[in-house]
């Protein structure tokens, strides 16, 4: 019997072939999108679960509201961690690790490399699950000036791992060396943190501050098991005070008892697993860029969608197709067959298709996960499929969605009366049409809000493209890190400041786009403590170079020799610190590892976006001193042949480190790349639904041309022509389509809103976008109908009359 | 007895009023009978065929099929009844397009859950007596009209039914194919089979041994 339902299957498959092409490309296109996303989530999901006592670590984390400043740090103060493990028993241990980011490493042969390197405290390795490969498997990390390798560093420095144990490395721009102790195997990339190195905190002399006012510290806290780390949390406030009190009074000269009056500040706890995706913190205080929540609800959903469509359309076109088989049903019935046969027997096709779809979908993945991987800057691997969890919901996957897919089109078929399905007499079913109506409105709900999504991301994209800035982003060349050029510096600025092609040169700390600055310092005003303002040392050719508008007062000048004591502030400064009327000739202090330091405000300069544009314009001060960035001007059409020339005489000079640049502009869109990369999985899911659900148009389409094979021919006998048999056709499904909208746009409308409050400058949603959406979604869901209906009406009418 | 049908009303309801497609029908049937049922389109003879084949209600009076009350029974019950008494023959074949000769003979008997051994030979039996063996493996599309309709009554013959039903089996054939259809009917009637056909033709009307004539849903 099973034979004969899967011989029946087959045969059915095979004889319509371009029903089946379309529902199992459909379904398979729905499915690979789903496990790509599924691929996706499980990866965020799993950040730092392969640490053995991953539910034990927790990380400390500060934040704090000073002066109406929100600040929020994933590192805390030096003595943090050995605190909280004297002072609570169910801290079992605690570790601390100081970012260093990436450093110039050399072997003795010194030649450098570049190595992503951090200091850790010896028990690191006791807290995290970070196996030794070879060497000192034990406490690789007593000794100062001890470091730890990754397998793949190893490899890279002495060709063969084995190689290691040891050997020394040298650290550029100080007079470390480091005597490597043992191999680990390389850190997983679905860690919060990933090092090459892992050097011995023993020796870094920060570590032994008692500061509680300077931090710097990830610390990480191994807790009693089954322990609620919430109870340990509310703790910590009296801790603060306590060790804090009386350097904060030192510092600011208020107890801690008043300065807690008006701000606010904590420490937290930050269970591990939590980390990835809660990563709001001062990007400076990050290893790594976090995940975001909000993505994986935003693709959760579209995945959800996506299978629901696919879904929809398979029992769509499965019912569709039931004309076909309603003689074969009747027939069934007339000889004996049972509903629930039937109903077996149409499951089990289901499944079949399902299968198909499934291999189909694996196909698709398999393809196209590079392109997903580029696209979404993950390392996705199939390997992941192989879990036994993912192959058993993919298992489930196949009969839930041969379930959703099959039991109405089961239910539906089998239920004909055998009389009636011989005649082919059960069309007029009313039920049966407004559960395909509304499947068909719910398919087109996702996909115009999917499209309207898409496009108000591009629109927003190239806002921020377009935002007056307040300074000119293009054809500036940027060269960081020149403390690299060491007593060449000069000569190699003057070289190129005597190029004709170079229209001006500034040498600063910060850029405003690119690698992200928390360059901070406090500020006082009549000697009360106002608030953390951010820094930047510029010269004298930094405001015309990059463009900006002095609003007030004069810029930096040689011409006036003490300009080191002077600054000029930003706009919002001048508010936030209370200059708004006449600013010039202001003072304040600004504090420094060297004490407090008087400063006289000589320009205030127009406001500009040196953040992101997802932050409002934060007070800036320019003081007039020496960064290590140099900054040109020149035309774009004279760019190559100049970074052609500086990097030649870079290279003459024979540094250890490569001449490296970046241009402002294209720095300035990496900010935002992670909006790119959304607009562009948003744009190609947006483009797949609506593939899929025009599938489903076809599919209905052509159910709606058999259901009036006749009535099309007795039309044309009358005399109808092709172009009223085609409105006549398409109406209905066009209206389904334009009630879709009714719904897709407020929703639409509220989702993108949401989305746009990310930004601090944003576009308006405007009138035109939903035109433009609906348009774009009517046209494609038009050219679909049309195709499908253009045929019906060509046909030959005495063929349709004919039947009966 | 194999059937009898008492004062059998049919009717739809059209506009208000009461169309009968079946009035007062009274129609006793022996086993081993051959009958024709005669009238013009309209007169409600494929009606009655369905009505005694249970495809289809009636509205009242009562039907007795073997010692059973049809009238009483409900659908599921039916179609037990149907399921193994009657084999029903088509005008236009009903064969299962997908379906090899072989494998729409062998349908029926997978309803009847039946063992493998056991469907082999009896469709193998099946093949023999029709003279059709050389066809199995080709799909229906593949015969002509004559061959398919002899796989129709193939089909409907395999479950060993006490009673056939055929309508108008010849109305898709051409003379010749038709005369032989009717004498394989003759022939299968003359083995024991109860037949009731309906039929256009007096001259296929003739095979039968009584006729029933139908005008406007009642018997003349």
């Amino acid at each position: 019997m099973f034979r004969n339902y899967i011989k029946i299957a087959l045969r059915n498959l095979l004889k319509n072939k371009s029903t089946f092409a379309i529902n199992i490309l459909g379904l398979g296109v729905g499915i690979a999108s789903c496990l790509l996303i599924l691929l996706f989530v499980t990866d965020e999901l799993s950040y730092d679960s392969f640490h053995e006592k991953s539910d034990q670590i927790v990380r400390v984390v500060f934040k704090a509201k000073i002066n109406n400043e929100d600040i929020k740090e994933a590192v805390v103060m030096a003595p943090v961690a050995q605190t909280l493990k004297n002072d609570f028993p169910e801290v079992l241990d605690a570790a601390r690790l100081r970012n260093r980011g990436l450093q110039n490493i050399a072997t003795q042969n010194k030649v450098y490399r570049k190595a992503r390197f951090a200091y850790v405290d010896a028990n690191f390795f006791n807290i995290f699950t970070l196996p030794i490969s070879k060497g000192n498997t034990i406490s690789p990390l007593k000794e100062p000036f001890s470091i730890v390798i990754s397998e793949k560093e190893a490899e890279n420095y002495f060709g063969n791992s084995a190689l290691a144990i040891g050997k020394q490395l040298y650290l550029d721009g100080s007079e470390d060396v480091y005597t490597i102790t043992a191999v680990m195997e390389n850190i997983p990339k679905n860690s919060h943190f990933n090092f090459d190195l892992l050097a011995s905190m023993q020796g870094h002399t920060p570590s032994n501050s008692t500061s509680w006012t300077d931090s710097g510290f990830h610390t990480y806290l191994l807790l009693r098991p089954e322990y609620n780390y919430l109870e340990l949390e509310a703790k910590l406030p009296t801790i603060l005070e306590k060790y804090m009190g009386s350097q904060l009074q030192e510092a600011l000269g208020v107890s801690y008892k008043d300065f807690t009056k008006e701000n606010q500040l904590g420490l937290y706890l930050q269970p591990l697993s939590q980390i990835h995706l809660n990563s709001d913190f001062s990007a400076a205080s990050q290893m790594k860029e976090g995940g975001n929540k909000k993505y994986i609800y935003i693709f959760g959903a579209v995945s959800l969608f996506m299978l629901l469509i696919a879904c929809i359309n398979f029992t769509n076109l499965s019912t569709a197709t039931a004309s076909k088989r309603s003689k074969e049903v009747g027939i069934k019935k007339v000889l004996g067959s049972g509903k629930y046969q039937l109903r077996f027997q149409f499951l089990v096709e289901s499944l079949l298709a399902t299968a198909i779809a499934l291999t189909l979908a694996l196909v698709f993945l398999i393809l196209f996960l590079p392109l997903f991987n580029e696209l979404s800057g993950k390392e996705l691997e199939l390997s992941y499929l192989m879990q036994p969890t993912i192959a058993l919901f993919l298992i489930g996957l196949l009969i839930i969605i041969s379930l959703l897919a099959g039991l109405y089109p089961a239910f539906f078929l089998s239920s004909f009366q055998p009389l009636d399905a011989l005649r082919s007499k059960f069309y007029g079913k009313r039920n049966s049409k407004g559960i395909r109506s509304s499947l068909v409105v719910f398919q087109f709900i996702v996909a115009t809000v999917l499209i309207f999504a898409t496009l108000i991301v591009k629109q927003q994209m190239t806002f921020i493209q377009n935002k007056e800035l307040g300074y000119n982003k293009e054809e500036l060349l940027i060269i960081r890190n020149t403390n690299a050029l060491k007593g060449h510096e000069i000569s190699f600025l003057n070289e190129l400041k005597e190029d004709t092609r170079v229209l001006s040169l500034s040498k600063a700390s910060h850029v405003p786009a690119g690698s992200v600055n928390d360059d901070m310092s406090g500020v006082f005003v009549n000697n009360k403590f106002q608030r953390r303002v951010f820094v930047y040392h510029i010269d004298e050719h930094y405001i015309p170079t990059l463009g900006m508008t002095l609003q007030a007062g004069r810029n930096f000048s040689q011409d006036f020799g003490s300009d080191s004591t002077k600054i000029i502030i930003n706009e919002s400064a001048a508010k936030a610190l209370g200059f708004e009327e006449d600013p010039i000739g202001k003072t304040l202090e600004t504090n420094s590892p060297f004490g407090r330091k008087l400063r006289t405000v000589i320009g205030v300069v127009k406001d500009f976006h040196f953040k992101s544009l997802h932050q409002s314009i934060e007070p800036l001060i320019f003081d007039y001193s020496q960064g290590n960035t140099i900054i040109i001007k020149a035309k774009t059409q004279e760019m190559a042949g100049l970074i052609q020339i500086a990097s030649e005489k870079w290279d003459k000079l024979q540094l250890t480190q490569p001449f490296y640049y970046t241009l402002l502009d294209e720095d300035y869109n990496q900010t935002y790349l992670a909006e790119r990369k959304i607009g562009k999985i948003l744009s190609i899911f947006a483009l797949l639904t609506i593939f899929v659900a025009c599938l489903g148009l076809l599919g209905l389409i052509t159910f709606t041309a058999e259901r009036r094979f006749k009535e099309i021919g007795i039309r044309k006998v009358l005399g109808s022509n092709r172009i009223q048999i085609i409105r006549m056709l398409s109406q209905d499904l066009l209206k389904l389509v334009s009630i879709s909208f009714l719904i897709a746009f407020p929703l639409a409308y509220f989702l993108m809103n949401i989305w746009l409050q990310d930004f601090a400058y944003r576009i308006q949603i405007q009138w035109w976008v939903f035109v433009l959406a609906g348009c774009i979604t009517i046209t494609i869901a038009f050219a679909t109908i049309s195709w499908r209906s253009f045929k019906a009406a060509s046909q030959n009418p005495a063929k349709s009359l004919q039947t009966e | 007895m194999l059937l009898q049908l008492n004062n059998i009303y049919k009717w739809v309801n059209s506009g208000g009023q009461r169309v009968f497609l079946l009035k007062d029908i009274n129609l006793n049937v022996n086993e081993g009978e051959f009958i024709s049922v005669m009238g013009p389109s309209g007169s409600g003879k494929s009606t009655l065929l369905n009505v005694i084949g249970m495809l289809d209600g009636f509205d009242e009076g009562e039907y007795n099929f073997l010692d059973e009350s049809v009238h009483n029974l409900k659908e599921k019950h039916r179609a037990t009844l149907y399921k193994q008494y009657i084999g029903f023959v088509f005008q236009a074949y009903h064969l299962i397009d997908e379906l090899t000769v072989y494998e729409n003979l062998e349908m029926p008997l997978l309803y009847k859950k039946m063992k493998g051994t056991e469907r082999k030979a009896l469709v193998a039996d099946a093949l023999d007596r029709f003279n059709i063996v050389g066809k199995k493996d080709l799909f229906p599309t593949q015969l002509s009209g004559g061959q398919q309709q002899l796989v129709g009554i193939a089909r409907a013959l395999i479950t060993n039914p006490k009673l056939i039903l055929a309508d108008e089996p010849t109305g898709n054939l051409n003379s010749k194919q038709g005369e032989e259809i009717m004498d394989l009917f003759k022939q299968l009637n003359q083995e024991g089979v109860t037949i009731i056909q309906v039929t256009h033709s007096e001259k296929n009307a003739a095979y039968g041994s009584r006729i029933v004539n139908l005008l406007d849903g009642r018997k003349v």
